[in-house]
């Protein structure tokens, strides 16, 4: 009994580890939707929620890959400290799929809930 | 001073095996990567300006292990490579990279394995006929059933007994033909699947070419 219940635990959080995944990129895209900003400055914005914080080895690599695909673009900034940053932004296309994306998961995120919203309420 | 130096080489360890991981990517980019993290780990590891080795080792453990991180670049770096690829090498080496991620990869890596070999062969099968012109060609034999079966021979060896020579020298041209067709077309079918498989690594939309649904592991680090 015990062990089915340490099972469904662990397919539970891996379901949920799938899906924060599927979200990632609409995520980053997402937060840059306002302006620039550099990788760390992103990693922050993310870790004020608690909901979507990203695993810090993660998100450069998807960075550099979302600009790969021309979804992104980037420049260096010489920063205060005297270090540079290198700063992202949505090129046109970037922002195009964001709005794309983001028509998408409100449809989806509308249809689910109206579908668990009771389960939840635990009625 | 001396703190300030240690936390510095700290740093400089973790990169270097960094860098050694980006091996094959363009050492332009690989240089960004790494100038890239250099500037996080600093700004990270920075209290009111000055490096302090706590902050370097926290900092280190959250970005995990130099291999892995870079093996999550390599990939990204291999499928667009592959992609924009004409050389069967590169593009077997990014499908064998894709097939440890995914089971969609396995098969377009089986599927391209068999056509570069089949095709090499008809090639292979073409210049040696003018060497072997008695033993090599396509060999039809009838087993002790009746079933017809076909045999490939480069012309090492014996023929079977009773076998006819199906094409003679028409092997030579037709070989060369459907030889490198089909390398030619195991490669466009190869960059055609790396490059749906790369575009819906971003979320799939619909209407909008192949859903590709793709389980990816990738180096187990989806727990953090």
């Amino acid at each position: 009994m015990k062990e089915n219940d340490a099972r469904d635990r662990e397919s539970g959080h891996k379901w949920e580890v799938q899906l924060r995944k599927g979200c990632l990129e609409l995520v980053i895209l997402a937060v840059l939707w306002d302006g620039k900003l550099y990788g760390l400055e992103i990693l922050r914005r993310l870790e004020d929620d608690s909901d979507l914080v990203v695993s810090e080895g993660t998100v450069y690599p998807l960075l550099s890959r979302l600009k790969a695909l021309g979804l992104l673009k980037s420049e260096w900034v010489e920063s205060e400290g005297g270090h540079p940053r290198k700063y992202y932004a949505l090129t046109a296309d970037g922002k195009q799929r964001a709005r794309e994306m983001a028509a998408v998961w409100a449809r989806f995120a509308g249809s689910m809930s109206k579908l668990v919203d009771p389960l939840a309420k635990g009625k | 001073m001396n703190m300030q130096s240690e936390a510095q080489q700290k740093i400089d360890t973790y990169l270097k095996k960094l860098n050694e991981g980006l091996r094959g990517i363009k050492e332009a980019d690989a240089r960004e990567i790494v100038e890239e993290l250099r500037s996080h780990i600093v700004e990270k590891a920075s209290v009111g300006g000055e490096l302090t080795i706590e902050g370097v080792d926290s900092a280190l453990i959250l970005l995990g292990n130099p291999k892995e991180l870079a093996s999550q670049y390599q990939t990204d770096d291999l499928l667009s490579r592959a992609e924009a690829s004409r050389s069967p090498i590169r593009i077997l080496e990014s499908l064998f990279r894709w097939a440890s991620l995914s089971i969609a990869g396995v098969f377009v890596l089986v599927g391209s394995l068999l056509g570069y070999f089949f095709g090499v062969l008809l090639i292979l099968l073409a210049l040696l006929k003018p060497i072997h012109p008695q033993t090599a060609g396509l060999w039809a034999t009838r087993d002790s059933t009746g079933d017809l079966m076909v045999s490939i021979r480069l012309g090492f060896g014996e023929i079977p007994e009773g076998a006819r020579d199906v094409l003679g020298w028409w092997i030579v041209p037709l070989g060369l033909l459907v030889g490198v067709g089909l390398v030619l077309l195991t490669t466009k079918f190869a960059t055609w699947c790396v490059g749906q498989y790369r575009r819906s690594r971003i979320m799939p939309l619909r209407g909008r070419g192949k859903q590709f649904c793709f389980a990816e592991r990738q180096g187990g680090r989806e727990g953090s």
